[in-house]
């Protein structure tokens, strides 16, 4: 057995410490900039390739504000829920950001329990702030409200539209569909695209989330599965800053679970019988990374998507012309629905009033042009929108934003507090209810409405 | 060695009194202990800081709510009445049992088929080939390879339903269909978990004396004969550590389901495991996801103590 000497125990147990010693500050981390200061701590779902590259927008921040130091600290996570959960270690930790970047998925959960309202910044800044409104669709503010305060200020956001492949559209002789055209039409469409093409090409493609998912579907099918309600309130902002809006609210509520709406299952069996025709695909798991590189590759008819996208599809090597966007198609009522994304100031923040001036900055168009320069999401200013996309974007471009100006009734996808648990109920359950048979319909339908009680519930 | 005296160095006697060579005795003992102290207390502080305390901890979570946000609030056995009417749970429960069954009796027929099947000659470079390509997923990261797998059964554009297409066959539903998943779901553990338990029957094979079989095959025995009676009864001990980590392992089951399907389609591959990350992960509830978690340990603890009690019968000891 070989042995070791007391000296050179002893010698091995000093380089140890010695090396220790040397590598402190990395392994404590105080080599991090920022670390243990007092600068403004800002969380962003996104790797630290995504935290370098808004180094710019830090510079330009404190060029205006030379007093707030910033640290943009990027918290990877697999989808929002994940990223949520890793803040509300942070929470827990005692160590949590001053801001944070918070999409639809997450807003009434930080609302709830962890964000700060805005409203008194909003009104102290009023003079400032109304030059933001005018150019933001009041949709998209109005998805940020919750029981009638204001948690976010929008910076991007995406509608689900239904992407179309050029090339399967001139194979089956197809032409841009009406603005208002119908399910019936959708399922002509793919019917065509079907017919003339061979192989293993797929005319719809979706898959199983809650963006873009079956929810486009039960939208446009005036339901969903959770009922559509609203808070009231929120009139102190619609007054000030939208004056000749009528009907707005203090925020979407999503309590009530509504699975066994009759419009819901016929929504699924649409859906069904779109699948069992061998028109669509069964709906498959995943956040589409794969589905960019399918549908550059034409073997993908249509798909819903926003205009996050197009930079997407670029970088695969499409052209303008290869594809096009279009709205979703309507059976009641043609109410799209979208996701967006903000940032919130955190309640337990001791620089709220810094946090309120990185809002600001962030929302402004200056500062928006350097945190976003590629077309990967639609902006929540018309103005920017339309900077980002009409010399890249598809033919019908207009139809990212333009979808909230058609249809003023468009609508966040139904997150409540418990979105993670409702977004796994219904994830779990759709595939049962759109690939059995046409009575497993109610009955998959019958254990979402469970699932979703017990989730609504917080059991 | 005599203890009254030594010679430490040669030509020069050195007498040692009795009573003196007890306290040097106890001096190198305790200073043996200490030594023993110093090398194991990182060992024993880490098991304690990072296994120990956290186990504790969870157990007394289990009977508390908890959400991260709000302070923990005492609940009692509350978890553990969800735990038994929860739907999702129970089924959640029996998928990952039914899972073991399957998992655990394929993994060691193909691991112990294959480890016999390498005894048999052949040559050496080829013997030392198949030795490591069925070692060789074990090292790979189980989410990297479900994600692969995960193309590789995509229902329409996977390489699997276009090589059944080539014969005619398909295309099979392989992750949408509650059967598909799970035999998908199987398939991939087995494949990438099978090379350990094939390498530990490869130990236990060759510890069989040869002439055991030299002397069965004189008095005329064949080779299944030779399998049921002489390879199955002397790999019996190896059989049953491979059985115990098998179980232990496959109980826990999280990554390929996880990846390839999200427990789905509806709840038919959610495993014990998935709903202890869903519970504290997602939902937040972390008093819930604790005595889940307690659940399947006591579970784990009972299965491993059944199996060795049943040893006593069914293994047998050269």
């Amino acid at each position: 057995m070989p042995t070791l000497s007391r000296r050179a125990f002893i010698g091995l147990g000093g380089a140890a410490a010695v090396g220790t010693g040397l590598s402190w500050r990395r392994l404590s981390g105080l080599d991090i900039p920022g670390r243990n200061t007092n600068a403004l701590s800002i969380a962003i779902n996104g790797t630290a390739q995504d935290a370098a590259a808004n180094q710019g927008l830090i510079d330009a921040f404190n060029k205006v504000h030379p007093d707030i130091p910033v640290r943009i600290t990027p918290i990877q996570g697999a989808d929002w829920s994940d990223f949520f959960a890793k803040i509300l270690t942070l929470v827990a930790a005692g160590t949590a950001p001053d801001v944070v970047m918070v999409a639809t998925e997450g807003t009434q959960l930080f609302a709830d329990r962890l964000a700060y309202p805005l409203d008194e910044y909003v009104m102290r800044d009023k003079a400032d702030m109304q030059e933001f409104f005018d150019d933001v669709h009041p949709s998209l503010i109005e998805s940020f409200m919750y029981k009638g305060n204001l948690f976010q200020l929008p910076l991007s956001w995406n509608a689900a539209n239904i992407y179309m492949s050029s090339k399967a559209m001139q194979r089956a002789e197809l032409d841009y569909p009406a603005t208002d055209w119908t399910w019936d039409d959708f399922r002509s469409y793919i019917a065509s695209m079907r017919k003339s093409a061979t192989g293993s090409f797929r005319p719809f493609f979706w898959t199983n989330r809650l963006f873009g998912g079956v929810v486009p579907w039960l939208y446009t099918n005036n339901t969903n599965f959770i009922k559509p309600e609203r808070f009231s309130g929120g009139e102190w902002l619609w007054k000030q800053f939208y004056p000749r809006q009528t009907g707005r609210s203090g925020g979407f509520r999503w309590e009530q679970p509504n699975a066994e709406d009759p419009k819901v299952v016929d929504t699924f069996e649409y859906i069904q019988d779109l699948i069992a025709e061998n028109l669509a695909s069964s709906p498959v798991q995943g956040g589409g990374n794969e589905l960019v590189g399918r549908f550059s590759q034409g073997v993908i008819g249509m798909t819903p998507a926003g205009g996050y996208w197009v930079y997407g599809l670029q970088q695969a090597g499409m052209r303008r012309t290869d594809y096009d966007v279009a709205y979703f198609p309507r059976r009641t009522t043609q109410q799209q629905s979208f996701g967006a994304a903000g940032y919130a100031i955190m309640r337990s923040s001791k620089m709220k009033d810094a946090g309120w001036e990185w809002l600001k900055f962030c929302v402004s168009k200056d500062g928006m042009r350097i945190a976003q320069k590629h077309p990967d999401s639609s902006s929540a200013r018309r103005s920017y929108n339309t900077e980002l996309y009409q010399d890249a974007g598809p033919t019908h471009w207009q139809a990212f934003y333009d979808t909230l100006d058609k249809f003023p009734t468009t609508a966040p996808i139904p997150a409540p507090p418990q979105e993670a648990a409702v977004e796994t109920a219904l994830i779990k359950n759709v595939v049962n209810a759109v690939t059995g048979s046409r009575k497993n319909v109610k009955v998959a339908l019958g254990t979402l409405q469970r699932d979703l009680e017990l989730a609504l519930a917080g059991e | 060695m005599s203890a009254t005296a030594s010679t430490l160095t040669p030509g020069r006697p050195v007498t040692v009194h009795p009573e003196r060579a007890t306290t040097f005795k106890d001096q190198n003992r305790r200073a043996q202990g200490r030594m023993a102290a110093w090398f194991l207390a990182p060992t024993v502080i880490g098991i304690t800081l990072f296994t120990l305390i956290p186990m504790a901890a969870s157990i007394v979570l289990a009977f508390f709510s908890w959400d991260i946000i709000s302070a923990p609030r005492f609940v009692g056995l509350r978890n553990f009445q969800t735990i038994a009417t929860n739907p999702t749970i129970r089924v959640s429960f029996l998928n990952t049992f039914g899972f073991v069954v399957v998992a655990v009796i394929l993994q060691l027929v193909v691991a112990l088929g294959l480890a016999v099947l390498l005894q048999t000659k052949m040559p050496g470079w080829l013997r030392g080939f198949l030795r490591s390509a069925f070692f060789f997923p074990l090292i790979l990261s189980a989410a990297s390879v479900s994600l692969i797998m995960s193309y590789l059964f995509n229902e329409d554009f996977g390489t699997v339903n276009k090589m059944l297409a080539l014969v005619g066959l398909g295309p099979v539903k392989w992750l949408t269909t509650a059967a598909g998943a799970m035999v998908v779901i199987v398939l991939v553990y087995v494949w990438q978990n099978f090379g350990f338990t094939f390498l530990l029957f490869i130990g236990g094979l060759s510890s069989i004396p040869t002439d055991v079989y030299e002397a069965s095959s004189i008095d005329g025995a064949s080779g299944w004969s030779q399998f049921v009676r002489i390879t199955l009864p002397l790999v019996s001990p190896t059989m049953l550590v491979a059985s115990v980590m098998a179980i232990i392992s496959a109980l826990q089951i999280f990554d390929q389901p996880y990846v390839l399907t999200r427990g789905g389609p509806g709840d038919a591959t959610r495993t014990a495991v998935m709903v202890i990350y869903q519970s504290a992960f997602t939902e937040l509830h972390f008093g819930l996801a604790a005595a889940i978690g307690l659940v399947l340990m006591v579970i784990i603890m009972l299965a491993t103590w059944a199996q060795f009690k049943l040893s006593r019968k069914f293994v047998f000891y050269m």
